[in-house]
């Protein structure tokens, strides 16, 4: 058990040291949605994800947000909120109507 | 809170349907494509002339369409052109480059030194969401990713709109607001950090004790 505890540490440590630190982690799940990182580079993000919860979980929350992110364009307009004020309303109508008599 | 009428407008019968078009449309989109532009301008007045100028293009389109819907996501887009226009006159005018925003903003959630220098401080390292997706048929979840998005500064919320959002291209944002393509990653690295701080501090950490 003892021998399992220390080559499980020397593990994470030997990982540790040959991938990305969690900040430089972070730029690259990012950096990867932009464009491809080499294959040499996703190997040693995977690598790390083996001994980090914490970056595994950051992929997985930024990639969420940049899948879904696209609803909020259609979700936006119909949250509660301010809309267009009467007198912006009727501005805007003389405005079309203006424009309508131009056109016409 | 809400101004959305409940009904359609009457049109006055005297009118011709060309009249009564366009301000049919004032009353039912007239609300939807101010916060659409509010949204993105963050400026009343500017979000109103947008609007505006979006009905005027309309008109000027002379199309008639078949649903309703198709009628909205017409409006949706002519308004989103016309804010892409206002973008590349701030970008030609201004620098749109904001990167001293939250240069540090995560640098305290990062172990300072020693051996695991820059490793996530456990404690306050991304969390475990619980079921993320339930999330996205809660209104009160738009609401919160709203207010998030409502807080970041406003280039960086802007290049975040256009890349996430609406899905442009980067090379198509770089052209828009004239900046490098490393400037818009390190942008996009932030809002993307501080989004994702801010859902999981306002919702995500409290849906466990709130159902």
């Amino acid at each position: 058990m003892k021998l399992f505890a220390s080559l499980k540490t020397k593990f994470v440590i030997w990982v540790w040291n040959h991938t990305p630190s969690c900040a430089e982690m972070s730029w690259l799940t990012s950096r990867a949605l932009e464009q491809p990182l080499t294959f040499k580079m996703r190997l040693k993000m995977r690598l790390h994800f083996v001994i980090c919860a914490w970056c595994r979980r950051y992929f997985e929350q930024i990639n969420f947000l940049h899948t879904h992110a696209p609803r909020m364009g259609m979700q936006l307009g119909e949250l509660p909120g301010r809309g267009l004020s009467l007198d912006a309303k009727s501005r805007i109508k003389t405005q079309v109507r203006k424009n309508l008599t131009l056109a016409l | 809170m809400s101004e959305l009428p409940a009904s359609p407008a009457p049109s006055p019968p005297a009118r011709t349907a060309q009249l009564s078009d366009p301000e049919r449309w004032v009353d039912e989109h007239g609300d939807y494509l101010f916060k659409y532009a509010l949204s993105r301008l963050r400026d009343p007045l500017k979000a109103e002339d947008a609007v505006q100028e979006t009905f005027l293009a309309a008109l000027k389109g002379g199309k008639s369409f078949q649903g309703r819907s198709a009628e909205k996501s017409w409006l949706v887009g002519i308004l989103k052109n016309k804010v892409c226009d206002h973008y590349r006159k701030a970008g030609r005018e201004t620098s749109f480059t904001d990167l001293e925003f939250y240069k540090d903003e995560e640098s305290d959630r990062f172990v300072p030194d020693g051996m695991f220098k820059d490793g996530w401080i456990h404690e306050v390292g991304p969390q475990e969401w619980n079921s993320p997706s339930a999330s996205l048929d809660s209104e009160v979840f738009w609401q919160t990713y709203r207010d998030c998005s409502n807080k970041l500064p406003k280039n960086i919320a802007t290049v975040f709109n256009l890349r996430e959002v609406d899905g442009i291209e980067s090379k198509e944002i770089c052209a828009m607001l004239n900046i490098s393509e490393n400037n818009l990653w390190v942008m996009l690295h932030r809002a993307r950090m501080a989004l994702r701080r801010c859902l999981e501090t306002n919702w995500f950490g409290k849906q466990e004790g709130a159902q």
